[in-house]
């Protein structure tokens, strides 16, 4: 068994017996994730926390169900993702992950011979904190997250942020490996274009 | 060989470890050879760097209501 795997077990057995300190520290990680993920799918922040809210309410009621077939993590998204499923529906939303919205390709970028015309900069000062218009960097991606379509900004959580199983980000948000692959990259795109433009 | 823009399209396979064996060796030559698409590499390595170290508090009232509603449903 991998300690990472060692770790979750020790997690879920603490959970089991009403640790306070081992959901404290599950829930102030996962948390802020968990209501961005929530807010891509329901109208609203409020709701998005009233999701979660329930989301760890149902967590702590059923954790003695937890087999261990996917990570933690992807258990509790899972979870997550179904509810605000439910409540967009009754609230008449349409949801689905299929759209990537805009696609931000680099072809301008590019010569007729698909080089650069512009070498891209060696980013060797690019640290989470480092001020750049009045915050630090770390700061301006999760705006810069948070602006993104619904569908690049919950695979760049549930991917980059939560580093959760490629298996499992498709199969919460019901979407197919080489969508997912669009969306993260297309996604990392974006996210790159606003550092650039920040920093240059 | 490998275009730019072919690395470029490939750069999160490249990270995500999702070339093939072939598709690895000519991305390796390329960047063997070509500064601007390790740049790019790296910026794109950066950006998950980046949203890996955004950090932010849960809203406090949010845990304690969990919990609450937990502990009114044992009653």
């Amino acid at each position: 068994m991998r300690s990472d795997q060692r770790k979750e077990l020790e997690t879920v057995t603490r959970l089991r017996a009403g640790d306070r300190i081992a959901f404290n520290i599950l829930f102030n990680r996962h948390t802020p994730s968990m209501i961005r993920v929530a807010n891509t799918i329901v109208s609203s922040r409020a709701v998005a926390e009233d999701i979660t809210q329930d989301t760890w309410l149902a967590v702590l009621k059923s954790i003695d169900g937890f087999e261990g077939r996917s990570s933690l993590a992807g258990w509790i998204f899972t979870i997550l993702i179904n509810k605000a499923r439910t409540r967009a529906r009754r609230d008449g939303r349409t949801v689905s992950f299929d759209e990537g919205g805009e696609d931000n390709n680099l072809d301008a970028a590019f010569d007729g011979h698909g080089r650069w015309k512009d070498k891209p900069e060696l980013w060797d000062e690019i640290t989470p904190e480092r001020i750049v218009a009045g915050r630090n960097l770390a700061a301006h991606m999760s705006a810069a997250i948070n602006e993104l379509p619904p569908a690049q900004r919950a695979v760049i959580v549930l991917r980059v942020q939560e580093g959760l199983d490629p298996k499992e980000v498709c199969a919460a948000l019901e979407i197919t490996d080489s969508n997912l692959r669009v969306l993260l990259h297309r996604a990392r795109l974006s996210l790159r274009d606003r550092i650039r433009t920040l920093t240059s | 060989m490998m275009s730019c823009k072919e690395v470029a399209d490939r750069a999160s396979a490249v990270i995500d470890g999702e070339l093939s064996g072939w598709e690895m060796v000519q991305m390796r030559l390329h960047l063997a050879m070509c500064r601007g698409c390790r740049h790019f590499l790296g910026q794109i390595r950066a950006v998950d760097q980046l949203a890996s170290s955004v950090t932010e508090l849960p809203p406090e009232a949010l845990r304690e209501e969990a919990l609450s509603k937990l502990r009114a449903d044992k009653k």
